[in-house]
């Protein structure tokens, strides 16, 4: 690690005001978990490090009145697993945070440091994607909501910019029609990254047809990315084994996978291909 | 005595040191901090093979805080454990991506790390080798002049090869591959060095043995072995990662030397990858057959190991790789070739197994083909060959002690194989299979030179408790523990009066310390004799106090009482006391030396004895594999060993599960990965080790067993289950699916293109 300035600001603008102030320099240090490692191993470097982990205002679930539920961005994904609102109204954001890492990370580990990593083998990004989330970020008195799934830009790059603070993530109603759905894929239990994972939401309407698909796919590919030909095959269809065979097929055909040193692409697309299918058929089963 | 009437053998202890270890009391070499200490930090090639044509570190030494940098300048003398082929820092050329190339030394680890940067060395990049077979061919680029490439050949035949060959019912041939593994210890190796003002040199370091490490340091550095002393620190794990072929604490006892002042080294992880010196990788054509009745008739086999840059201890691993097995199953004809290569990467070494695990897969492997050719059980197969004990192997290895046979039969039926083949469906894409795998490991190796021994003191002190001084040390394994159990039970003292010294070369007799299994039979063997030896002298000098013959006294919780006479009893405390508080008094000790009834083997022919016990190994597993995927779940172990009589059953267990992670691992996912000689996955996010989320807890099984040369019937425990994983789990697989994977790590990858070249799930 090399030497830094610790900046512990006392509010979100404060914050802000540091970031833009130090601008390149500078990153806001939340939990950690991540960001630690990077300093340690000396594969970052910054001037300041603005620690914005001991700030009031980033904390707490909400669930709005309209149904919405917001998760203040120091959250760790231990609170999202075992908030109680977040259980009963989003089982499958409780249920992906619980799969996080390893117990160590996911005390530790905030929602909000996730998401701004924008790390590609991660669980949050592709899930809240498929929710439909966004997130609210600030600049001294400025705010903005951005959409997921236009938040992330990249390989670790998102569409922050200087000085902005992401302050909370949104996740819209789940309508009662809607089924969420999400996987991760690892090649053994000790593996704390997923190599592929696969969100669904899905809405059928009364005679059991598919009329609202999202299909998002991560892990193997630089950022969460909609899969939208084989959504749009599915789309106003009452899908069968069949069908969501040939739209997994058609969704790992046009995965532009990473091939690295943990399986090739080729592995990647093959697994997406098995785990979108694995997926959809669970939104295909009876509620539980 | 016998273990039945000893008190505390065969009795599940905590090891003497975990309070330490759990409450962040235990000091490890990272720990330690001494007045004026300097920090040293390692400069590693970024070239797989090139000359150093030049290096400026005047930059460097300018920079804030450094006190010195090393080259290989400065470490200019050729060393090696085996063969002379390194040194401490380069010198002329790099052969590795990752050799130690210069060190700086500065007043924290910061200075050190800026300062690294300052250092220019100018490479003339060579052509570099990275395949073992290209290695060994004409025209290959040769890393170490005048060898070729080759670093060792073992060749020998046994028996007639050809006729056994020929008298055969079945014979399968395959070749077989094996990756490098990471010890993956907890704690990356770390050395601290410091030099008094006689320029005598103390080094703290978790090393196996610091005898040998003495005896090394005094090599490479051209001092006096009196001018230097060595201190065994708290060990984080080792599994073979600490053996002194990592340069970590030459670099730091040199770096001390040149400063005159105490230096620390600490590994990061990937300094640790890349220097700890990982398994031995290898690829091994092997044929063999067997006839009619089952009964194997010949072997055949070529076995390349990958040495990597650099030997280290890698000429020992391939001859074990080369042996082992055979002395596992009754063979009579057989044709070994093992050469070991140098390639442009990461030198290879000891760990855990020391080469075993690498034949113990392909021979078990091989094994189940045979059986199946055969058209017999491989249980039934393997039950047919194995040793029996009294046998003399075709190695010559006396086989004193062995259950490998009820190991087996008890795995087999524990783990219910024939009932659950017999009634298993496919469920969805899962297929389950059940594999068996089984492997040996000595107690002790006459190998390094004609002596295996130990020797102990036993020193009491005035208030009547024991310290057993001896220099094995504990490399994480419990070794003290056992130590002070075997003393505590021969001498009657509470296990709380007896504790084992620190290894330190300075007041401790010299021995080999933790390899090769040794500690339990050649180090518990001394420390009882030495034991009894103390026994009989508090005995003598109570039966003088209580007026009784000696042969009426018996020694229980530390008190000296005369049988069948309640009242009369004296403490050993009061008779150390009074034989030290007289004219001429001096302390209760005992002396004792064991060494193994062995052999060093005949160097042309390989035949001898070199160990006085084996222990044997059964794993049963069970796997779930996912034929759309390709993954590999274990989801039922079932391992069952012969280690003679288990001191600490508890200890023993705690063996075979590690064991068995670090074996679950190689099969399944651990390997270094690397391109053109530069490591992809040094890191612990990318290189997945085990957890306890892996597999379910095994189900562990230790047998009733006596070895006749152990003490109180015990022999080694910590590396014969690690060979028995892989072969098990292959068999295991190729149960569920009817595929071969004959590479590790069996990855999803290669289950999913096996099925598919087989032509679909």
């Amino acid at each position: 690690m090399r030497a830094f300035e610790l900046l512990e600001p006392r509010s979100v603008a404060e914050a802000s005001a540091m970031l833009l102030e130090h601008g390149e320099g500078a990153r806001a240090l939340a939990g950690g978990t991540s960001l630690v490692l990077l300093l340690r191993n000396r594969l970052a470097q910054f001037s300041h490090v603005v620690h914005i982990g001991r700030l009031a205002e980033l904390r707490g679930v909400l669930l709005a009145d309209d149904g919405s539920l917001r998760i203040g961005a120091l959250t760790t994904h231990a609170e999202v697993a075992a908030h109680p609102a977040i259980r009963s109204r989003f089982p499958v954001l409780a249920e992906m945070a619980a799969q996080v890492a390893n117990p160590q990370v996911r005390n530790v580990a905030t929602l909000g440091g996730n998401l701004c990593l924008a790390d590609p083998a991660s669980d949050p990004p592709t899930c809240l994607a498929a929710l439909g989330a966004r997130v609210r970020v600030r600049r001294g008195g400025e705010a903005r909501e951005i959409e997921l799934e236009r938040f992330f830009r990249g390989y670790y790059e998102t569409a922050l910019e200087p000085g902005e603070v992401l302050t909370e993530v949104i996740v819209p109603p789940l309508a009662a029609a809607q089924k969420a759905f999400y996987t991760r894929f690892i090649t053994t239990p000790a593996e704390g990254r997923p190599l592929v994972s696969v969100a669904a939401c899905v809405a059928a309407d009364g005679a059991q047809r598919w009329q609202d698909v999202r299909l998002v796919l991560g892990a193997a590919v630089g950022a969460p990315l909609r899969m939208a030909r084989a959504e749009e095959m599915l789309k106003g269809r009452r899908p069968d084994a069949g069908l969501l065979a040939e739209a997994a097929a058609r969704a790992a055909q046009d995965l532009d996978a990473i091939g690295d040193v943990r399986a090739s692409a080729a592995y990647r697309r093959e697994v997406a291909r098995v785990l979108v299918r694995r997926v959809l058929e669970r939104a295909l089963e009876p509620a539980r | 005595m016998h273990a039945d009437d000893a008190p505390l053998i065969g009795t599940s202890l905590a090891p003497i040191n975990a309070r330490d270890k759990v409450s962040g009391g235990a000091l490890y070499a990272a720990d330690l901090k001494l007045p004026r200490m300097l920090h040293a930090k390692v400069l590693r090639s970024t070239y797989a093979h090139a000359r150093i044509r030049h290096i400026d570190a005047s930059r460097a030494l300018k920079a804030p805080g450094v006190k010195a940098v090393l080259t290989g300048a400065d470490t200019p003398k050729p060393w090696g454990i085996m063969r002379k082929d390194e040194h401490v820092l380069a010198v002329d050329k790099v052969r590795f991506v990752g050799e130690e190339v210069a060190v700086v030394v500065a007043s924290d680890e910061h200075a050190a790390l800026d300062a690294l940067e300052l250092i220019r060395v100018d490479y003339e990049e060579l052509p570099a080798v990275f395949d073992m077979r290209e290695a060994l061919a004409p025209g290959a680029p040769e890393i170490h002049a005048g060898t070729g490439n080759l670093a060792r050949e073992i060749a020998f035949e046994r028996g007639d090869v050809e006729r056994g060959f020929a008298e055969a019912k079945a014979v399968h041939e395959a070749v077989y591959e094996t990756p490098y593994q990471y010890h993956a210890a907890m704690e990356p190796m770390a050395s601290v060095a410091a030099v008094d003002a006689s320029g005598r040199l103390t080094l703290w370091a978790p090393v196996h043995s610091v005898h040998r490490t003495l005896l090394r340091l005094a090599e490479v550095l051209d001092l006096p072995t009196s001018q230097i002393r060595v201190v065994q620190t708290m060990v984080g794990g080792s599994f073979g990662g600490k053996l002194g072929e990592d340069a970590n604490l030459y670099i730091a006892a040199r770096a001390a030397l040149a400063c005159r002042a105490p230096v620390r080294l600490v590994n990061t992880r990937i300094e640790d990858f890349l220097g700890a010196r990982p398994c031995m990788p290898s690829r091994i054509e092997l044929k063999m057959a067997a006839d009619a009745e089952g009964r194997l008739t010949a072997k055949q086999a070529e076995i390349y190991g990958d040495n990597g840059a650099y030997s280290g201890l890698t000429p020992e691993v391939i001859l074990v790789t080369a042996l082992r097995l055979d002395n596992l199953y009754r063979m009579k004809n057989i044709r070994t070739r093992a050469r070991l290569v140098y390639t442009n990467k990461i030198p290879s070494g000891g760990f855990r197994g020391f080469g075993g695990a690498q034949i113990a897969f392909a021979h078990e492997s091989h094994m189940d083909a045979l059986a199946e050719k055969l058209g017999m059980d491989p249980v039934e197969f393997r039950l047919k060959n194995v040793v029996t004990a009294g046998e003399r192997t075709v190695h010559d290895w006396k086989i004193s002690s062995c259950e490998v046979a009820q190991c087996l039969t008890t795995a087999d039926r524990l783990i219910r194989r024939r009932e659950k083949r017999a009634a298993r469906k496919a469920n969805g894409p899962l297929r389950r299979g059940i594999g068996i795998g089984t492997s040996l490991h000595v107690s002790g190796a006459r190998q390094l030179a004609d002596w295996d021994g130990s020797t102990v003191l036993l020193k009491f002190n005035p208030d009547g408790r024991a310290v057993v001084v001896c220099g094995e040390g504990d490399i994480g394994q419990g070794g003290t523990t056992m130590l002070a159990q075997i003393a505590a039970a021969t001498l009657g003292l509470p296990l709380e009066h007896v504790s084992v010294s620190v290894a330190d070369s300075e007041s401790t007799p010299y021995t080999w310390g933790a390899v090769a299994s040794r500690l339990t039979l050649i180090a518990g063997n001394a420390v009882m004799a030495a034991a009894r030896s103390a026994r009989r002298k508090l005995l003598a000098l109570a039966a003088q106090m209580l007026e009784v013959k000696e042969d009426d006294l018996t020694i229980k919780d530390g008190v000296i009482h005369v049988v069948g006479v309640p009242d009369l009893s004296v403490s050993v405390a009061k008779v150390c006391m009074a034989h030290q508080l007289r004219p001429g008094g001096e302390a209760v000790f005992a002396r004792a030396t064991y060494d193994a009834p062995t052999v060093v083997a005949d160097h042309k022919t390989y035949l001898g004895n070199v160990s006085a016990a084996c222990s044997f190994a059964v794993q049963a597993i069970e796997v779930e594999v996912d034929i759309e995927t390709g993954t590999v779940r274990i989801v039922d172990i079932v391992a069952v060993d012969d280690v003679g009589k288990a001191l600490n059953p508890q200890s023993v267990e705690g063996q075979i599960h590690g064991a068995i992670a670090q074996g679950a691992g190689y099969a399944l996912h651990e390997q270094l990965v690397l391109e053109n000689g530069r490591l992809l996955n040094g890191n612990l996010a990318d290189y997945v080790v085990p957890n306890a989320l892996s597999f379910p807890a095994p189900r562990t099984v230790i047998v009733d067993g006596y070895e006749p040369n152990g003490p109180y019937g015990a022999k080694g425990a910590s590396e014969a289950p690690i060979s028995a994983t892989a072969g098990a789990i292959a068999n295991a697989v190729y149960d569920a699916i009817g595929v071969r994977i004959t590479s590790l790590p069996i990855t999803p990858e290669k289950v999913l293109e096996a099925l598919r070249a087989r032509g679909g799930a």
